[in-house]
């Protein structure tokens, strides 16, 4: 690449000279490894370092190809070996700055950073600094959100960002994540990944796999099924409580002035700097197995940011005081987060009860049939009333759990009964109501609210409230929606 | 504990229906596909009546079937649905905000504020130019939050547009 001659360019920190050929020869695994097949094949090994070398200078060219610049109203970034792409965002448009360091990142005191703008953006198209020294991590964050943030009295407060801490990681939170299905999901991956490779196959003619199975004919089926699953269990457990640790652990919610500093991570490092000026409310999450040991977790509902996924979580499953009280601190509003909510009334508790109890009543029906022509084996039916009973106090939790409460300046919807969600959201932020019924809910008589904003996942619902409420509701909050010809007041 | 438990607010619906045929513009848009499974399916018949004239007893039902379902649905989706929507597609605009009535089996009432409004897009596709309708699209900052106007006469989606650029002061916040 020709050297342009402004010195406004600036590149990445000379130590990713180091990590760049690592990381790329990770990436590049599959082709080594057939390049390595490859070069024993045809008794060559000059296929191997070939390759080997092709990746490590690719990795190497990687660092010369990127720069990036920090303009008075824009940053910009060049990057790409063989595709160039030249990447500027608008200063005044970005909403939040997050630093990832990794294990070799850390090694090396680097640290990733990554800018993010209001709009949804692909991987690819991220405004990423990958990496920059850890030092200077504090004057860049600072020097980009700037511009959309009130500057820092004076250069000493960059050093030692005092604030107020909200929220401080213990150990005790992690006893909600074995409850978690994390662990489970990492052993399916890693089996998945295992079969794919061919180990099963290898497996299937392999000594060991005949003489388990000897052993599981020897102990009775019904015993090496038990033992497999306690095992099973076991490895999700341990594994689920390894993995909150090593992603949460030493976790710190900060928060200084308009800022909202999340920092986590034990062997790598994140840390995720909101403008609190953003926020647009929060969301209680209580999964079922979380709610049952009073835990829940907390998600930021803030414009620019993605409510769903990891990018939005301001704390992970912790005690509901604890989230409950970091939610109070920062919308202000105690009795939006704790405060009891209006249920929906008769028709939605029955709407509930009869979703629950649709299926296992098929399913009755179903074995019934079956039953009068063929014999079934007995133990179908103590199952079919356990999956009854649990589809009956599902129903009736999620009957408990609906309800809202509205006022001028705050919306709260609840709902859920396996995964309770708690929705606070400001009524400011709300820009566009819809009122939706399906053939049964206009039977029914009532309808579905679902308020847009631009903030988190974009549209957040209250269900089933009675129909004739539904835009009262809406006015409550937002005074726009009474104040047209269309609206008659009572 | 909130205003609304004493002070309940209805909407009367949109007062504006769609063009007049947009009913037809619909049963014309529907028809194209259905009548495309139609005819795979004569050229399903024809195919196995020359590979094989009498082979088993299979195809009789599932042919018979696959017609009957065919029927029904180009009869519910070409007949009753553009009429059913028809009836409730509605919209309305004033000065501080955009409000429509859409759907058939699921129906939407949606408002959106004129001051968050984003952009407004007009959108004439093949069958709504040969009938000379259109569709306004105004969009807000929030992807859950866009108003669509289908099935306008285009003269009357122009007015709209011009008259919703005229009144949304579009640009002058950030509209978030």
């Amino acid at each position: 690449m020709t050297v342009v001659a402004s010195e406004n360019w600036q590149r990445l920190s000379p130590r990713m000279l180091l990590v760049h050929p690592v990381h790329e020869v990770l990436r590049q695994l599959p082709l080594l490894i057939g390049s390595v097949v490859l070069g024993s094949a045809t008794g060559n090994p000059m296929w191997t370092l070939v390759a080997l070398a092709l990746t490590v200078g690719f990795g190497l060219a990687r660092w010369f190809t990127t720069t990036y610049r920090i303009e008075p109203d824009e940053v910009a970034l060049r990057a790409g070996v063989l595709q160039r792409k030249v990447l500027s965002v608008p200063r005044n448009r970005i909403r939040s700055v997050e630093t990832d360091a990794r294990l070799l990142h850390r090694l090396l005191g680097l640290t990733v950073l990554r800018v993010s703008t209001g709009k949804e953006t692909r991987r690819s198209a991220e405004f990423e600094l990958d990496a920059v020294q850890a030092d200077q991590v504090p004057r860049l964050r600072a020097i980009l959100l700037a511009d959309s943030l009130a500057p820092p009295d004076g250069t000493g407060a960059q050093a030692a960002p005092p604030g107020e801490v909200l929220a401080r990681w213990d150990p005790s939170w992690l006893r909600y994540s074995p409850l978690s299905f994390t662990g489970l999901a990492m052993m399916l991956a890693a089996v998945g990944v295992a079969y794919q490779a061919g180990v099963g196959v290898a497996l299937q003619k392999s000594h060991a796999a005949q003489s388990g199975l000897d052993a599981a004919q020897h102990f009775g089926i019904a015993a090496s099924v038990a033992v497999v699953a306690v095992v099973v269990l076991i490895a999700s457990v341990v594994l689920s409580v390894l993995r909150s640790l090593v992603t949460y652990g030493n976790l710190v919610l900060r928060r200084d002035a308009d800022l909202l500093h999340l920092e986590h991570g034990l062997l790598r490092v994140r840390e995720h700097t909101f403008d609190v000026r953003r926020l647009r409310g929060g969301t209680l999450r209580a999964p079922l197995l979380v709610r049952l040991f009073g835990g829940a977790r907390l998600d930021a509902v803030m414009t620019g940011v993605d409510g769903s996924g990891e990018a939005s979580l301001l704390l992970p499953p912790c005690p509901t005081r604890t989230a409950e009280a970091v939610l109070t601190e920062l919308i202000g509003r105690p009795d939006m987060v704790t405060g009891p909510v209006r249920a929906h009334g008769p028709v939605a508790t029955r709407r509930r009860w009869t979703r629950a109890l649709a299926l296992p009543c098929v399913i009755g029906v179903a074995l019934l049939v079956v039953a009068l022509n063929v014999v079934v084996p007995a133990w179908v039916w103590p199952v079919w009333a356990v999956l009854t009973v649990c589809c009956g106090l599902l129903g009736a939790d999620r009957a408990r759990s609906l309800g809202h409460r509205v006022d001028e300046r705050w919306l709260v919807a609840r709902a859920g009964s396996l995964e309770r969600r708690r929705d606070c959201i400001a009524a400011a932020g709300i820009i566009g109501w819809t009122v939706r019924q399906t053939l049964l809910q206009r039977r029914a008589g009532v309808a579905t609210l679902i308020a847009a904003t631009a903030a988190g996942v974009k549209r957040y619902q209250v269900i089933d409230v009675p129909a004739e409420l539904a835009w009262s509701i809406a006015a409550t909050a937002s005074p726009w929606v009474a104040d047209n010809d269309w609206a008659a007041k009572h | 504990m909130d205003s609304a438990a004493n002070d309940v607010v209805t909407l009367v619906d949109p007062a504006h229906p769609p063009s007049r045929k947009a009913p037809l513009v619909w049963a014309i848009g529907a028809a194209i596909p259905w009548l495309g499974l139609a005819v795979a399916q004569v050229v399903w018949v024809a195919i196995e009546e020359r590979l094989s004239p009498a082979s088993g007893w299979y195809p009789q039902w599932l042919h018979v079937t696959a017609a009957v379902v065919t029927v029904l649905g180009a009869l519910v989706f070409v007949a009753v649905v553009p009429l059913w929507r028809y009836r409730v597609h509605r919209w309305d605009l004033r000065p501080k905000a955009v409000y429509t009535r859409s759907g058939w089996l699921v129906q939407e009432r949606r408002i959106a504020p004129i001051s968050r409004v984003q952009t407004v897009d007009i959108y004439r596709g093949p069958l709504d130019r040969l009938f000379g309708l259109a569709n306004v699209t105004v969009t807000t900052a929030s992807s859950a939050g866009a108003v669509r106007i289908v099935a306008l006469d285009s003269d009357v989606a122009d007015r709209i547009a011009a008259q919703l650029t005229d009144i949304a002061a579009i640009g002058s916040e950030d509209a978030t």
